[in-house]
């Protein structure tokens, strides 16, 4: 488990993290969110106990993370970098191979075999960096990031640039560690990506400026609606449900939206009075709001006086 | 040790990627080695003036009478010793140079290919990459350096007049090659470590490792003036003065190369 406590970081005079803290449990994805200069990198390293914070402190399973204590938790560790910083003149077993030296595995070799089938990049280990795809860099960097089975993840963009293929095999890794029981901390600009993978959210701007699950956040700004497909146009149905004490029920051709917010009633009730008052209902759904929208609507909230 | 030994690994195998590196010192070492050939066999042979001729060299002569294993020497054969013995310490110059081009890229080269930040996220401590990237730069350094001392005295074998070479085998030799280049090659190295943990230019590391060269050039500039005579007593007190020079550098090395600044000021 590792948890942040109240972290502040200054640099000079600029307050780049502002009592930040959270706690991330074994088993869970956590998407750190914010603009460019929120604070994301500062946080990481603070995490991965690269920089010290000015006051507050970073918890390892409970053990708390200091100048002297740093080395042997950066081995529970693992920190995927912005960019995959590979050694170019080596090839990739031999980065592989250096880095498991350096985490102190009992067989390195072993290791290296281990995520070189794991990312499938096997027939490229003899291959040197400068010669292999962004995206196999990146894999390969995932490979290091997690050669040493850490408990904890640290991943900073980590499909920055992939193609979707590549994208989608990332995402496919990360709901593996988290199946894994490990926690994984993600830091991306990829909202969509936030949304299909993150358990929880939190969203920095020096200062957490919001966290919870997904659905949390959506409900927490935004009124929950639901959009019926009609068989013809909808506009006389939305009169009705209006009438029947819907305060927002708008009518886009056979498309019917109605707000659940300060009402009784349940899809379930408008479902039926539709139905009753003899509309054809080809499809039900809950209009959810992208995470975009929550996460554009919770900085702008921020902005306001 | 083991964190030291792969990081060191890799340093080498970086190196032997990297042997343009080299190409400088290989250039101070031609030179090193032709500057007292010329002057001490080529010029004598064109012009065809002995250097015994010369008044210039009557100090040579002097000092080599004086002592019971150069006394059988011939005038010319003198010369040439003594000419030979004073640049030896110009082969101090090759580790110095050689540790200075590797070790200003050591921690420069890893920030420019953003590959420090890893590497500072595993366990290793600061000492530890210190030492791996200091041996790196060293271990080639002094291999080299023994190689051209091992050129030296094959050309002085080969061209110079009997027995000089044998006059150069003597502990004063070695304890120019064994103790004082690879202490001063290491005081090159930290200078330009230290120097590349603050700042993002390699030029700059190596402008500031390049200032150990002005010592040994003093000690050969009072050498020649017949100001101070390089005996082995000599040689083993000045290096006694690097190895403190060295602990102090490995201090401030440990001390400047802060994580911190390194990964929040490099550009």
């Amino acid at each position: 488990m590792l948890t942040a406590h109240n972290l502040t970081r200054r640099f000079g005079d600029r307050l780049a993290v502002d009592d930040v803290s959270f706690e991330l449990n074994p088993g869970e994805i956590f998407a750190l969110l914010g603009p460019n200069g929120a604070g994301k990198t500062t946080t990481l390293r603070m995490l991965v106990g690269l920089i010290a914070p000015t006051s507050g402190s970073v918890r390892v399973d409970g053990e708390v993370m200091t100048q002297q204590s740093a080395p042997a938790l950066r081995g529970r560790i693992g920190f995927l970098t912005e960019t995959p910083g590979l050694w170019d003149n080596l090839t990739v077993r031999q980065n592989l191979h250096t880095y498991a030296e350096l985490f102190g595995l009992p067989e390195p070799s072993a290791a290296v075999d281990s995520v070189l089938d794991l990312f499938e990049i096997r027939d490229r280990e003899h291959d040197r960096p400068a010669r292999l795809s962004k995206g196999l860099r990146q894999r390969v960097a995932l490979a290091r990031c997690l050669l040493h089975r850490p408990s904890i993840v640290l991943l900073d963009e980590p499909t920055a640039g992939l193609d979707p293929e590549s994208a989608r095999e990332v995402r496919e890794l990360i709901v593996r560690l988290r199946s894994e029981g490990r926690t994984v901390l993600l830091c991306t600009h990829n909202l969509d990506e936030v949304d299909r993978l993150a358990d929880r959210v939190a969203v920095l701007r020096s200062r957490l400026i919001a966290v919870g699950t997904p659905e949390a956040l959506r409900g927490r700004l935004f009124v929950p609606r639901v959009r019926v497909g009609l068989t013809e146009d909808a506009e006389g149905y939305a009169e009705l449900l209006r009438r029947a004490g819907l305060r927002e029920a708008t009518a886009d051709g056979r498309q019917l939206t109605a707000s659940l917010a300060d009402t009784p009633l349940t899809t379930a009730d408008i479902v039926r009075r539709l139905v009753e008052a003899g509309a054809g209902v080809e499809s039900v759904m809950p209009e959810e709001r992208p995470l975009e929208d929550v996460y554009l609507e919770l900085l702008n909230r921020e902005d306001r006086p | 040790m083991r964190r030291t030994r792969a990081l060191l690994g890799k340093e080498l195998a970086d190196l032997r990627q990297n042997l343009t590196l080299f190409v400088p010192v290989l250039l101070v070492a031609v030179v090193s080695i032709f500057i007292p050939v010329f002057i001490a066999i080529v010029l004598p042979a064109v012009t065809g003036e002995r250097l015994s001729d010369s008044s210039d060299f009557s100090i040579a002569i002097e000092l080599y009478r004086q002592q019971p294993q150069t006394r059988s020497l011939d005038p010319e054969a003198a010369i040439q010793a003594y000419i030979f013995q004073t640049f030896l310490v110009f082969l101090v110059l090759v580790p110095v140079t050689a540790s200075m081009s590797v070790a200003a890229f050591s921690v420069i080269g890893e920030k420019q290919s953003r590959t420090l930040e890893p590497l500072l996220a595993t366990p290793i401590t600061t000492l530890e990459i210190i030492t791996a990237k200091v041996l790196a730069a060293l271990l080639p350094s002094l291999a080299i350096s023994i190689g051209c001392l091992a050129a030296y005295l094959l050309v002085i074998l080969l061209f110079a007049h009997p027995g000089v070479a044998w006059i150069l085998l003597v502990p004063r030799s070695l304890a120019v090659i064994v103790a004082l280049a690879p202490l001063a090659a290491l005081a090159s190295l930290q200078m330009a470590v230290c120097v590349s943990s603050r700042v993002n230019d390699a030029r700059t590391a190596q402008q500031v490792g390049a200032l150990v060269i002005l010592p040994i050039t003093g000690l050969f500039v009072a050498q020649l003036l017949g100001a101070l005579v390089l005996s082995t007593q000599v040689i083993l007190l000045i290096a006694a003065g690097l190895a403190l020079v060295n602990a102090g550098l490995t201090w401030m090395a440990i001390a400047l190369f802060d994580r911190e600044t390194i990964l929040t000021r490099w550009k």
